[in-house]
């Protein structure tokens, strides 16, 4: 025995060092930001956003030599691999972030929240979802979904002297871990029924095995049921409203965002590389959480009085539209690729028009100290400019062109029609009549802005800053871009998994 | 299940295949897991339920070594008995007043959860026997400590170093929360 353990010997992993250089530059931007606030404490406080802002892009730059390289790389067995999907994904986290840092900056400066620290958590959720757009394994997917939500929950009882804040980290919190640990025992049997955590080895064994294992029906449950608590679809969306509310703003929009984007990113991953055989265990999954999401998170955001309420319901609604495409995913000549550019597209115009939104409200919120709808009446008459951004997020997020969301929506029901399934035809008319809902409340909140009157007759001008500003603008001419020009987006997000032979 | 699984090894004791002394083991074991774990839920003491847990764990971290897997097993003790359930104990004493029995629990929902844990515990139990019912554990090749760490430090090198992260990232989160201020 004791022979047989020198002569096994250990194996050097062969690492792409520039495969892997995304992750890297986000790890030393964290490291250095805690360094910095080790060492320089409290003095350290001003510089911290811009210096995590500035890592965000810095991160970008790897991306883009990879781009250019062009060639999918794969690393550990498979465990690990850069193709165009994971770029274009880890891009639009990135950018999210990036987003997210313009906002919070004064928000956590202002607020006397513990600053290096916050940014320090932002960086470390931010590398879980670099890391999720590459897992192609359930250890690194799992390992990566914790990292990206853990800091997360954190981040999410950051005003700390506030109840609701508290309430909404500690809810967060356990329905978060319940659902990791349903999907984790998922893939614990997935595990026992293929011998191997690969995402290729899996779906050569679930194929194997055929469609009507109950092991296996079982695990795809339980790994969708996960990931639909992730991207809070119905019926596993209780914890987004109060979540929302409780949390610091720019805390909500980077989880409407890109925690939702990262949960998107695994769904896709998982169905289309590890159970593309077992279609018909979770194509009506799917079905039934994409129309139940639609139309649940419609219906009860038409009754909000509090925007980040009716933001949580819209995106819940949201969600519905972004997993419909993988209901149709699963019957082979490139439906799966389809609705995998279906997906992407509209998570990176989501992305945009959803910041946006929450842009104009962190800003609004600022004036008012409410995010109460009734506090916004009248915003027309003080912030102008304000109230047309916001309009052209609200009315994006609705789908009337020219607007990115139209270009997103268009895109969804066009998988669902060409899929030639009745089913198909009967979640687009789901999505049709949602999308008028939808309409209604969005542009209710859009009249008020325009036509009623400030509450209290306060028209001093909203303060506004640089950061704040710069958020806004990439998100209104990326939203308007999208929009009038989609085969910009379509371009970026036209992508391939390099598992599906792309 | 595991009720059925130690009728299985009782099966194969009398059928006199190899491993009696392991299925007599496991049987032991199983059966004083299953009836900890049924005490740790209905008893109305915490820290008996957290006492009863540790030997839940403990029977889990037996039966890894059962099966070959000494490192899971070795790491089940040191981890969950040695670490999680310590945290429990303390985090009890620390944050009530009186601990002991505590029947404040509301029971008019018990029906239902009783029904719906049923339920799952049957699909599950009816899955699980289905595809593993003839499945053996391979006798040869256990995997070794030297394995182990072998593929976490080529195949799993990624979450391995992302896991440093994390834990950094959870322990400054959490005294930021924790701390007075």
């Amino acid at each position: 025995m004791a022979v047989d353990l020198l002569t096994l010997a250990f194996q050097r992993p062969h690492i792409d060092w520039h495969g892997i250089a995304p992750e890297l530059v986000l790890l030393g931007v964290g490291a250095l930001i805690t360094l910095v606030d080790i060492v320089f404490l409290e003095k350290a406080r001003p510089i911290t956003a811009a210096l995590a802002g500035l890592g965000l892009l810095a991160t970008a730059v790897p991306l883009l030599t990879l781009a250019a390289d062009g060639t999918d790389r794969v690393m550990f067995d498979g465990a690990y691999v850069v193709d165009e999907f994971s770029l274009v994904m880890k891009a639009i986290f990135l950018l999210s972030a990036y987003v997210v840092v313009l906002l919070s900056t004064n928000y956590v400066a202002e607020g006397d929240y513990w600053e290096n620290e916050y940014y320090g958590l932002l960086l470390a959720s931010v590398m879980g979802m670099v890391m999720m757009a590459s897992a192609r394994d359930l250890v690194s997917i799992f390992v990566a979904l914790e990292l990206l939500s853990i800091p997360a929950y954190l981040m999410v009882a950051w005003r700390k002297r506030d109840l609701r804040s508290n309430e909404a980290g500690l809810k967060y919190y356990l329905m978060g871990v319940f659902a990791s640990a349903v999907m984790l025992y998922g893939m614990s049997l997935l595990y026992g029924v293929s011998g191997s955590t690969m995402l290729d080895d899996i779906g050569t064994a679930v194929a194997a095995a055929g469609s009507s294992v109950p092991v296996v029906t079982m695990a795809i449950v339980f790994i969708v049921a996960g990931f639909a608590f992730k991207v809070s679809a119905v019926p596993f969306h209780t914890w987004a409203p109060d979540v929302y509310e409780g949390a610091p703003t720019p805390v909500t929009a980077f989880l409407a965002v890109a925690s939702k984007a990262a949960g998107f990113v695994a769904l896709l991953v998982l169905v289309l590389v590890a159970f593309p055989s077992a279609s018909d265990v979770w194509e009506p999954l799917v079905w039934i959480l994409a129309a139940a999401s639609m139309t649940v998170g419609n219906m009860v955001a038409l009754r909000q009085t509090n925007v980040v309420r009716l933001m949580a319901y819209s995106g819940i609604a949201q969600t519905g539209f972004m997993i419909a495409p993988l209901a149709v995913a699963g019957h082979g000549g490139g439906s799966a690729d389809q609705a995998l550019s279906a997906v992407v597209t509209y998570l990176a115009i989501y992305a945009a028009m959803n910041l946006g939104a929450f842009a104009v409200i962190i800003v609004l919120a600022r004036k008012t100290g409410s995010a109460e709808t009734t506090s916004f009446a009248g915003a027309f008459h003080y912030a102008p400019g304000l109230t047309v951004a916001m309009t052209i997020f609200l009315f994006s997020l609705a789908g009337i062109p020219p607007l990115g969301g139209w270009f997103a929506k268009f895109e969804v029901f066009r998988v669902l029609a060409t899929a030639g399934e009745p089913w198909g035809y009967v979640l687009a008319a789901v999505g049709a009549v949602n999308s008028v809902i939808a309409l209604y409340y969005y542009a209710a909140l859009a009249r008020r802005m325009w036509a009623d009157d400030a509450p209290d007759g306060d028209h001093a001008p909203v303060p506004m800053t640089p950061s704040l500003a710069s958020a806004l603008g990439i998100c209104g001419i990326v939203t308007l871009a999208f929009g009038v020009a989609p085969q910009l987006v379509a371009r970026f997000t036209d992508v391939t998994l390099a598992a599906l032979g792309g | 299940m595991t009720a059925l699984a130690a009728l299985e090894g009782m099966d194969r004791l009398t059928s006199g295949e190899a491993l009696v002394a392991q299925n007599v083991a496991f049987a032991i074991m199983a059966i004083t897991m299953v009836v900890a774990a049924l005490r740790m839920v209905t008893t109305r003491n915490v820290v008996h339920a957290a006492l009863y847990l540790v030997v839940v764990l403990a029977g889990v971290a037996g039966q890894f070594l059962l099966l070959g897997a000494e490192f899971v097993g070795v790491t089940q003790v040191m981890v969950y008995i040695g670490a999680i359930v310590v945290l429990f104990l303390f985090g009890i004493m620390l944050t009530k007043g009186s601990f002991g029995e505590d029947d404040g629990v509301s029971s008019e929902k018990r029906l239902m959860a009783g029904l719906v844990g049923l339920l799952v515990f049957g699909v599950m139990a009816a899955a699980l026997v289905d595809s593993f019912e003839d499945a053996e554990v391979a006798r040869e090749a256990p995997s070794t400590t030297a394995e182990v760490s072998d593929s976490i430090f080529s195949t799993y090198i990624v979450p391995f170093e992302a896991v440093s992260v994390l834990l950094l990232a959870a322990l400054i989160g959490a005294i930021v929360v924790a701390r007075k201020d």
